[in-house]
């Protein structure tokens, strides 16, 4: 069962479309997964709907355009035909193991896959400065090193499991951490991640400092 | 669900008294919503472009703090609700919400296209218009599979099909709906409680 949510507050950011691409994707991603966040996202979008358009002293709005000559623009164009939703599955391949992704990112370009040891990455090239999306492979008894974030780091578990010190992790499961923890996450089975990390990761442990590309790696 | 509600009601509680007034206006709104949809009525459109283009410029100002951005966000969002009315669904849920949800996408490629340089319009992915007005207002969720509900809906008259739709779909107070449906109040009432128990029943619901 999935045990890690989004919290409200970035709900309600994502909502109102506050969040970088990166981190409403994820949300999506958990959402289509989880019902009880997509039953709260509903009635939240619902709840701002209505605050947005209940204010009551905007007569004095000053349009940059002329009003009467946009209706008219606007009432002649064409109404948009109903489009299907193009759902074919996009899919990700890691040293000959292909796996299906959510839908949410079927318009996104994926970088190369790179490998170190059991780890494989590729980025995802949604282009937002230090905010790096990527999609992580552990192979079966592979993990991360010790390490602790400047920054916060969003993990989606897509496929497989991983544990760490915290406990063990399942496919929807949205893990968001921050410089208060440190963790060193395990997949026994091999797993895919969807990951959003702010800032380059710190290995903690003395010998580890030798695994700072790791840490670039993974950021 | 009733925890979200009240978490989010005490964070607003100031905005959601002003909320109240917009409900008189919604019976107005789905029926202009419809008149654009049926038959591309421009009278129609007009109002709601001065319902809803004051309140967008007023929310994009303070969201993007530049003007001809604002003013952008209210044309391409007018546009897409001419173009969209058709898609627009009153079972699945508010018209507000819809406009709502036209208006966060807009602004959110535009301010991607702005932070990012990327005209990947990825609104449509985490916000499909389409798919997510499905899972939406689901009122009978907490006791009531949706999926059956629209199914036992069909085997109600006619007069009581109408006004749990209207009620319970479209959200509009018992008031609302006995002016809409020109009823009494009264009949509106028990016309509704009628309904609500044959639903009950059918779906093997106990009291
Ligand atoms: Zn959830």
């Amino acid at each position: 069962m999935i045990n890690h949510h989004p919290k409200l507050n970035l709900l309600i950011q994502h909502v109102n479309g506050e969040l970088p691409a990166s981190i409403s994707a994820g949300i999506k991603i958990h959402s289509d997964m989880c019902k009880q966040c997509s039953e709260q996202i509903a009635e939240l979008t619902k709840h701002e709907a209505k605050l947005s358009f209940s204010q009551t002293n905007v007569d004095d709005a000053e349009f940059g355009f002329d009003v009467d000559a946009l209706i008219n623009d606007i009432t002649q164009t064409q109404p948009e035909p109903e489009v299907i939703p193009d759902n074919k599955p996009v899919a990700v391949t890691f040293r000959g193991v292909t796996y299906k992704l959510p839908n949410v990112m079927k318009h996104m370009e994926l970088g190369k896959p790179a490998q170190i040891g059991k780890l494989s990455r590729s980025r995802i090239l949604l282009d937002e400065g230090h905010i790096h999306s990527s999609l992580l492979r552990i192979e079966a008894g592979g993990g991360i090193p010790e390490h602790t974030h400047n920054g916060y780091e969003i993990t989606l578990l897509l496929e497989g499991n991983f544990k760490d010190d915290m406990g063990e992790y399942v496919p929807g499961d949205f893990i968001v951490l921050d410089g208060n923890h440190q963790h060193q996450p395990v997949s026994e089975q091999g797993c895919l991640c969807y990951t959003v990390v702010s800032d380059s990761l710190h290995f903690t442990q003395g010998i580890n400092k030798l695994l700072n590309p790791i840490g670039s790696f993974i950021y | 669900m009733q925890v979200v509600q009240s978490n989010v009601t005490n964070k607003f509680t100031g905005s959601v008294i002003n909320s109240m007034a917009s409900d008189t206006q919604h019976t107005d709104i789905c029926l202009w919503l419809d008149a654009v949809a049926t038959s591309r009525d421009k009278a129609a459109f007009t109002q709601l472009f001065h319902f809803f283009a004051p309140k967008i410029l007023h929310i994009s100002q303070s969201k993007l703090f530049d003007k001809s951005l604002a003013n952008e966000v209210v044309q391409e969002t007018m546009t897409n609700v001419w173009k969209k009315a058709h898609l627009f669904n009153s079972t699945k849920g508010a018209p507000t919400t819809w406009v709502f949800t036209i208006m966060r996408n807009v602004t959110f490629d535009i301010l991607r296209k702005l932070q990012s340089n990327k005209e990947d319009n990825l609104s449509e992915d985490i916000w499909p218009m389409i798919e997510d007005q499905a899972i939406e207002d689901e009122p009978f969720s907490d006791h009531i599979e949706q999926k059956n509900i629209l199914a036992v809906i069909d085997k109600l008259p006619k007069n009581q099909q109408e006004v749990i739709q209207a009620y319970y779909f479209m959200e509009m107070s018992q008031e609302q709906l006995a002016q809409h449906l020109d009823l009494p109040l009264g009949t509106v009432k028990s016309r509704l409680r009628l309904a609500l128990s044959k639903l009950k029943e059918h779906l093997g619901e106990k009291e």
